[in-house]
């Protein structure tokens, strides 16, 4: 694991809203997820955390400050631009699974290499699928996968281009305990084994235990930035920032 | 509830924008076509009315069988020694009025298109209803006045010289005036106005009047003298008052002319508003499913089922309610663009003042009441189907399933039902309206069954259609396919209103081949002359002194002319059948024909006592060699008739039933020829005799042209383009409004899949992909609907051209114009999704992902 950062936010603003009604989502955040780890973002409702994850990975544009991504600025990309680099360098798990319905589980997890027009490397795919533990619901359909195997899908999906970085956005928001688990174990190894790099928000505490490190946002600023640790001390750091 | 509803209505006005949008133009063509018709008709009769000013009687002949032309036969001039003899008529005078060809200096055509030209001689002051806007009237038999109308049209000036070809060669005139009558319009139609000596000239009515214009005396009403002159005139003529005559002429173009296209107006009009009935369906079903939680919500919070059924149908009877009034108003504009399209194919009718009747406003306002609430009745009982419990589940709307069942009864039934209607009118026996009628039907029913059963057909279709998509175009292509075929039914229903328009199309354009290489057929096989001459109208009379004159013409070896009279004829119910008056001697040399009864030689021999008749004809009315038929000319003369043969004329020029011309001058009273057959003599080159006789025609007679026979099939195919027009025009209408239901459609549909959408976005899919994944799934809709409807009209039209084949109908596919009508399907598929991709361009990522 190095420390070189391949993330770097840099104080961020993003305002919703104009005069009086303006909310300051992100009220000056910097921020930096080095190459190969695995980092979780808490937070209480409101407290910026979702609106992070979303100017990190060019959904949304911050008011003011920097975002570097793998060595590119993004405020210097167009919207073309920006797709671009989400297909090819970032990778996305969202709470609700967001597969397709009418494409397979092997369609749905090779469905960034397929909107750039590329043949997904088969021993990667198939070495992912195994991990994922779907080798035989290749070609069910989304309706035909329970929650948890839906998610890992997702999570096939966004790991299939090694993409830069992996956004995870509550993975484990919908599923029960199990499938948390699952998930969760899933993300830690790809941090692991194949060096991915992950941020992920969350408001579970058991799931941040699974991070490496630990950033909490408290009304658009960043409260702690430090080591995760077990369930028990994300439950007391949160306690302190709330 | 109330304001429930107009809330959702504001809420979704803009996807709600194309079922307005729908109801309107299906009301606007039903109410255009009817304001079209109307104004039409209320034109002439303003027209026959005015032209009658000053007169209280009218005598005109009794037409003993109805001509198709506007002439009756005229009646001697002695009847108005008599009128004037009898009491109480303090003024009468006699006119002509005949139809003619007017030309002008370079014997160009002065009339627009179609539309008719006419001849009538000046008439005394008191019965004069011309005005003159220019000039004076004629005076001699050199000079003439023409209407304001044509005058503007050509340009042409006091001073200047036209042409009137009737009865003989053309004669030319001075302008010297230019007239109207006040308030009327002709259309494009044009008016010479001569004296009563030339008028009866050029016409060849010698000694003879078309009409009787009568002012009784003072104190004599118009009833009192009509009863007079009936008793003192012939049973051959007509006497009524002015204002019978008018209403009596107004009818009969009404019969003839406008009731048909009336009626043809109105089923393209029934068409696209059951086209667009489609589309209300597809919506209301789309957004109340779109709706379940809200439903759902409502029913917890205790509305009643009848409450949510009144939602629906009350927004339903709402939208009705805006599309039917502006489809209204937007009824003049149909009219007014009807009258453009008509003029554009050579159709210019006289309109003056837009008629509205109360009649239009009723059946409008319910055509767009009852179309709307009907298409949106089944998804409104759906929504009443939905349980309190959907407000908590995100739960899919109950597929009904108890439909499921009768559903296949019900097609089946529909189509077998259809299919029998087609049948019976095809080979029932039954003519005209009432097997139009049927076989309408029948096609409605079956396109109905095919709708209902598409949901199963979209699946396969979109497999071979999206397949090569697919292919070309990888993801976006595959997307497009899938989402296509994810809701059957609303693909189907989608598909299927575009299917409506396609069919119709398809059996038109089919049926058009069909008509032209049945032409082209029946002219190689049939017609052995080199040339022919014949009006250039195709069917009316050429020039008493033609065929002599065509005969002299250096090169040509023989001519054969002919005529076509309509009589009545015994065991004929029709109201009058066709008859040929011909040169016996040398048909046979002109027209190849067989004989199934009789002979070449018995036709080279036939008298003037003797009939030939056509094999259909003969097959039809059970006539053999040997037997007599009596006929009854316009004429009122009875003739009988001995059947000599059974002919069997390829070329379908002739008609079924023929006589010597002789006895066609002697027992139809008509002389008149309406086709000249030429050879040529043997070794001369027929294209230099063709322009012999061409320039003879182009200085002598502008009425008439020469054909060889390519020209012939040429010239008689070019006749079908203009019909063929009108109805792609109109059919048009119905694709636009099914164009709208697939954008709709669309739009509804990405509305449900917006996180979906954002996801892909989110990962990485383009604008330009999403855009292009969005037109793939519109291609593919269109062209499903487009195969089907191309396979139905394939269909109907093999079918309905089953009992013409007898009459020389040869069906043949125009391939080419078919596969223009897919690619024209698959770019109106992409004109469709540009909205709705566009909609789906501005979707916010973020707003899409985050969107539950």
């Amino acid at each position: 694991m190095t420390s070189e950062p391949i993330v770097t936010a840099t104080d961020l603003h993003r305002r919703y809203g104009e005069g009086d009604a303006a909310v300051d989502a992100l009220d000056g955040v910097s921020v930096a997820f080095e190459r190969g780890g695995f980092a979780a973002i808490m937070g209480p409702s409101g407290s910026g955390k979702s609106t992070l994850m979303h100017t990190l990975a060019g959904l949304d544009r911050p008011t003011s400050g920097s975002v570097m991504v793998d060595g590119i600025e993004l405020a210097d990309l167009d919207e073309d631009e920006l797709t671009d680099l989400r297909r090819d360098k970032l990778g996305f798990i969202f709470q609700f699974f967001n597969l397709l319905p009418v494409l397979t589980a092997e369609e749905n997890i090779v469905l960034p290499l397929s909107i750039a027009g590329r043949d997904p490397d088969p021993e990667w795919l198939n070495q992912l699928i195994e991990v994922v533990g779907l080798g035989d619901r290749r070609t069910h359909r989304p309706a035909e996968l329970s929650g948890g195997q839906q998610q890992r899908v997702a999570v096939a999906r966004a790991l299939v281009s090694r993409p830069a970085v992996v956004f995870a956005d509550e993975p484990t928001g919908n599923l029960d305990s199990t499938a948390s688990a699952e998930v969760l174990r899933l993300l830690r190894q790809a941090v692991d084994e194949f060096g991915q790099t992950v941020v992920m928000v969350t408001h579970e505490p058991h799931a941040a235990a699974y991070a490496d490190r630990l950033v909490v946002l408290r009304d658009g600023k960043v409260s702690h930035d430090g080591q995760a640790g077990d369930e028990g001390q994300v439950l007391e750091l949160m306690k302190d920032a709330g | 509830m109330r304001k429930l509803i107009l809330r959702g209505l504001a809420e979704r006005r803009s996807r709600l924008a194309g079922v307005v949008l729908a109801v309107f133009l299906g009301v606007s063509l039903v109410a255009g076509s009817l304001v079209f018709t109307d104004t039409i008709n209320a034109s002439f009769d303003k027209l026959f009315e005015r032209s009658l000013k000053g007169s209280d009687v009218v005598v005109t002949p009794r037409e003993v069988v109805r001509q198709d032309t506007d002439e009756p036969p005229p009646f001697s001039d002695k009847l108005l020694t008599r009128v004037r003899r009898t009491d109480g008529v303090e003024a009468a005078s006699g006119a002509i009025f005949a139809v003619v060809r007017l030309v002008d200096s370079k014997n160009e055509n002065l009339g627009a298109g179609f539309a008719p030209n006419f001849v009538s001689s000046t008439v005394p002051k008191r019965f004069d209803p011309l005005t003159y806007t220019d000039g004076r009237a004629p005076r001699n038999g050199t000079e003439t006045a023409i209407d304001s109308g044509t005058a503007e049209r050509s340009g042409l000036k006091l001073g200047d010289s036209i042409g009137v070809a009737g009865d003989r060669s053309v004669q030319r005139y001075r302008v010297v005036g230019i007239n109207e009558i006040d308030g009327t319009s002709f259309g494009g139609s044009s008016s010479a106005t001569l004296t009563l000596p030339a008028a009866q000239r050029v016409a060849g009515r010698e000694g003879k009047f078309d009409q009787l214009l009568i002012a009784g005396d003072d104190g004599v009403s118009a009833e009192a003298l009509q009863a007079r002159l009936s008793k003192v005139l012939p049973r051959s003529v007509r006497v009524e008052t002015a204002s019978q005559n008018a209403a009596r002429e107004t009818d009969e173009i009404n019969e003839d002319f406008l009731g048909v296209l009336r009626t043809v107006l109105l089923v393209f009009g029934g068409v696209v508003t059951v086209v667009a009935a489609f589309l209300i369906f597809n919506t209301f079903s789309i957004t109340v499913a779109q709706r379940i939680r809200e439903f759902g919500l409502l029913r917890t919070l205790g509305a009643s089922r009848r409450q949510i059924l009144y939602a629906v149908v009350g927004e339903s009877l709402a939208i009705a309610v805006v599309g039917s009034l502006a489809g209204l108003v937007g009824g003049v504009g149909a009219a007014i663009g009807l009258r453009t399209l008509f003029k554009a194919i050579g159709i210019d009718l006289p309109s003056s003042g837009t008629v509205f009747e109360p009649r239009t406003v009723v059946v409008a306002l319910l055509v767009g009441l009852l179309v709307t609430v009907i298409a949106s009745l089944v998804p409104a009982l759906r929504a009443t189907r939905v349980t309190p419990m959907a407000a908590l589940l995100e739960a899919e709307l109950p597929e009904a399933r108890k439909r499921g069942k009768a559903l296949p009864v019900i097609t089946v039934i529909l189509a077998a039902g259809g299919l029998a209607l087609l049948l019976i009118g095809l080979f029932g026996g039954s003519t005209g309206g009432a097997a139009a009628g049927l076989m309408g039907g029948g096609a409605a029913a079956i396109l109905f069954a095919v709708s209902l059963y598409s949901p199963k057909l979209v699946k396969p279709l979109a497999g071979v259609i999206g397949k090569p998509i697919e292919r070309l175009r990888g993801l976006p292509g595959r997307l497009a396919r899938e989402n296509a075929t994810r809701k059957p039914g609303r693909t189907a229903v989608t598909a299927a209103a575009l299917m409506i328009g396609v069919a119709l199309v398809t059996f038109v354009t089919v049926f058009a081949s069909g008509i032209s290489s049945s032409l082209a057929n029946s002219i190689q096989k049939g017609v052995k002359a080199d040339l022919i001459v014949q009006n250039s109208d195709g069917f009316s009379p050429v020039p008493a002194e033609l065929p002599a004159e065509v005969a002299r013409v250096r090169g040509v070896a023989e001519t054969s002319s002919f005529g076509r009279v309509k009589a009545k004829v015994s065991g004929d119910k029709s109201k009058g059948q066709y008859v040929s008056g011909v040169q016996p001697t040398t048909l046979g040399r002109m027209f190849k024909l067989d004989f199934e009864q009789g002979s070449a030689a018995a036709l080279r021999n036939m008298t003037d006592r003797q009939m030939m008749v056509r094999k259909s004809y003969a097959k039809d009315h059970g006539i053999d060699a040997g037997d007599t038929v009596t006929t009854l000319g316009a004429n009122g003369r009875r003739a009988r008739f001995r059947v000599v043969g059974v002919y069997e004329d390829e070329a379908n020029v002739l008609s079924p039933l023929i006589v010597t011309m002789r006895a066609q001058v002697r027992d139809f009273g008509d002389r008149r020829v309406v086709g000249t057959y030429a050879t040529v003599t043997r070794g001369a080159d027929s294209g230099v005799v063709e322009d012999r006789v061409d320039s003879l025609l182009k200085k002598r007679y502008p009425s008439a042209e020469v054909f060889d026979q390519q020209g012939l099939q040429d010239e008689q195919e070019s006749q079908v383009m203009p019909v063929l027009g009108l109805f792609y025009g109109l059919l048009a209408l119905a694709i636009v409004v099914s164009l709208f239901g697939i954008a709709n459609t669309l739009s509804l549909s990405i509305h449900e899949r917006t996180r979906e959408l954002g996801m892909l976005r989110a990962i990485g899919l383009s604008r330009r992909q999403q855009k292009r994944m969005i037109r793939y799934e519109s291609v593919i809709t269109a062209l499903i609907g487009t195969v089907l409807g191309m396979a139905l009209g394939v269909a109907f039209a093999a079918l309905v051209s089953q009992p013409l084949e007898e009459d020389g109908f040869v069906l043949s596919y125009p391939i080419l114009q078919l596969v223009v009508i897919l690619i024209l399907a698959a770019l109106a598929g992409v004109l469709a999704a540009i909205s709705p991709a566009r909609r789906a361009a501005k979707l916010k990522v973020l707003e899409a992902v985050s969107y539950e």
